[in-house]
């Protein structure tokens, strides 16, 4: 049975992020996969790189030992979905702090000859699941950071043999119908991808 | 000139903190006033909570616990981030700074219904990014630097219209040497000098 884990970055229940969350879910249990929901502000995951785990950064297998739980889910996905509204034209921090602090060497990614190789190709699909407070042109404008850290830096350890980046751009003006289509959208995505 | 220079490393010898010291070292030399905010030092929680998204567009108490933040931003003309560059972008620390102190009212005003968000930092005419990454320059350009260019170009909208940048980054970091790092420390020395008018003729002189 395929393994999806999704890692949810929204501390607010009643959002808008909490609903695309939900459809998430409840899309990939609709396809008969096992679904490990990671929430992240709900477990209380702590984003810090701290000054102990840096120094020990580059030690296998003991680097891993601060989130070794963390690690072990990962390492059990076939499918990664990341679900996060992007603030400041990133990930919120408790997002980002997960691949400062679980995506560590030997665990994503090996180091051979100084060259990054991927170490996550058990996961076969890679989804993101997002929305902007700008616009899409605001966005490209911006080099539209969030999107080429799932794309390629986040690709580039999975290399996942089918990937989607679901987007609503333009959040804060977007209308009622335009909020429904996206859930609609990422049901429909999410369901083949 | 009054800087405000905020530091994100976890240990206390890192180079990222010789880069720092560098940069305080030029502009105090240029006369320039800096204020230093070491976010691991200070134990900064990079988390924006719902608490504080309840209160978010409100413009008197979305400031409730990042007052010295939003007073130190009111504060300077010149901005500048030193960190290591982790996973392509910002360490979650400095991007929960980012996240938790420009909040409508500090960095920005929300729009209204026809428009994009407005720029309230136009009194920053320096930004400055300092860096160090793992990856080498050409792997960091092919992923698209997530993290200079949410400074460089998330950031920078809402800085002055004419805001002057500086940006120096040691590539490959983890296969640095002495020499390639001193090399970086003169061009982080430069890109300061190149802002104050002010060259370091004392550290030319034969020691």
């Amino acid at each position: 049975m395929t393994r999806a884990l999704v890692l949810f970055a929204h501390p607010c229940p009643e959002s808008y992020s909490a609903s695309l969350h939900t459809a998430t879910v409840e899309t990939l249990q609709a396809r008969g996969w096992e679904v490990d929901d990671c929430d992240l502000n709900a477990e209380g995951f702590q984003p810090v790189l701290t000054e102990k785990e840096r120094r020990g950064y580059h030690e296998e297998p003991a680097n891993i030992a601060p989130v070794a739980a963390y690690v072990e889910r990962l390492r059990a996905a076939d499918a990664l979905v990341m679900v996060f509204p992007v603030w400041n034209f990133g990930y919120p921090a408790i997002l980002k702090g997960f691949l400062d602090r679980v995506f560590l060497p030997g665990v994503s990614f090996r180091l051979e000859d100084g060259k990054v190789k991927p170490n996550l190709t058990h996961i076969r699909r890679l989804a993101a699941v997002t929305t902007y407070g700008g616009t899409r042109m605001r966005a490209i404008l911006a080099g539209d950071p969030p999107r080429k850290s799932v794309r390629r830096a986040v690709w580039h350890v999975c290399r996942p043999r089918s990937m989607r980046y679901l987007a609503l751009y333009d959040m804060n003006r977007a209308l009622e119908h335009k909020r429904r289509d996206f859930v609609g959208r990422v049901r429909r995505e999410l369901a083949t991808f | 000139m009054r800087a405000l220079l905020i530091y994100c490393h976890p240990r206390a010898e890192s180079f990222t903190a010789a880069v720092r010291d560098r940069i305080i070292e030029r502009l105090e030399a240029a006369g320039a006033e800096v204020r230093v905010r070491d976010l691991c030092a200070d134990g900064f929680d990079p988390r924006l909570t719902a608490s504080e998204l309840e209160r978010y567009e409100d413009c008197v108490r979305n400031r409730d616990g990042i007052e010295a933040d939003a007073a130190d931003l009111r504060w300077c003309d010149t901005l500048i981030f030193v960190y290591p560059t982790w996973w392509y972008g910002l360490p979650a620390t400095l991007k929960g700074w980012l996240d938790r102190v420009l909040v409508p009212g500090v960095a920005f005003h929300m729009p209204d219904q026809n428009g994009n968000i407005k720029p309230a930092l136009t009194h920053i005419s320096r930004l400055g990014v300092f860096t160090t990454c793992g990856a080498s320059r050409w792997l960091t350009w092919w992923v698209g630097a997530p993290g200079r260019r949410t400074l460089m170009r998330g950031l920078r909208i809402l800085c002055a219209p004419r805001c002057r940048m500086a940006f120096a980054a040691h590539y490959l970091m983890d296969s640095s040497t002495s020499e390639s790092r001193a090399a970086h420390l003169d061009r982080v020395s430069a890109r300061v000098d190149k802002w104050t008018g002010h060259p370091a003729r004392a550290q030319e002189a034969p020691a």
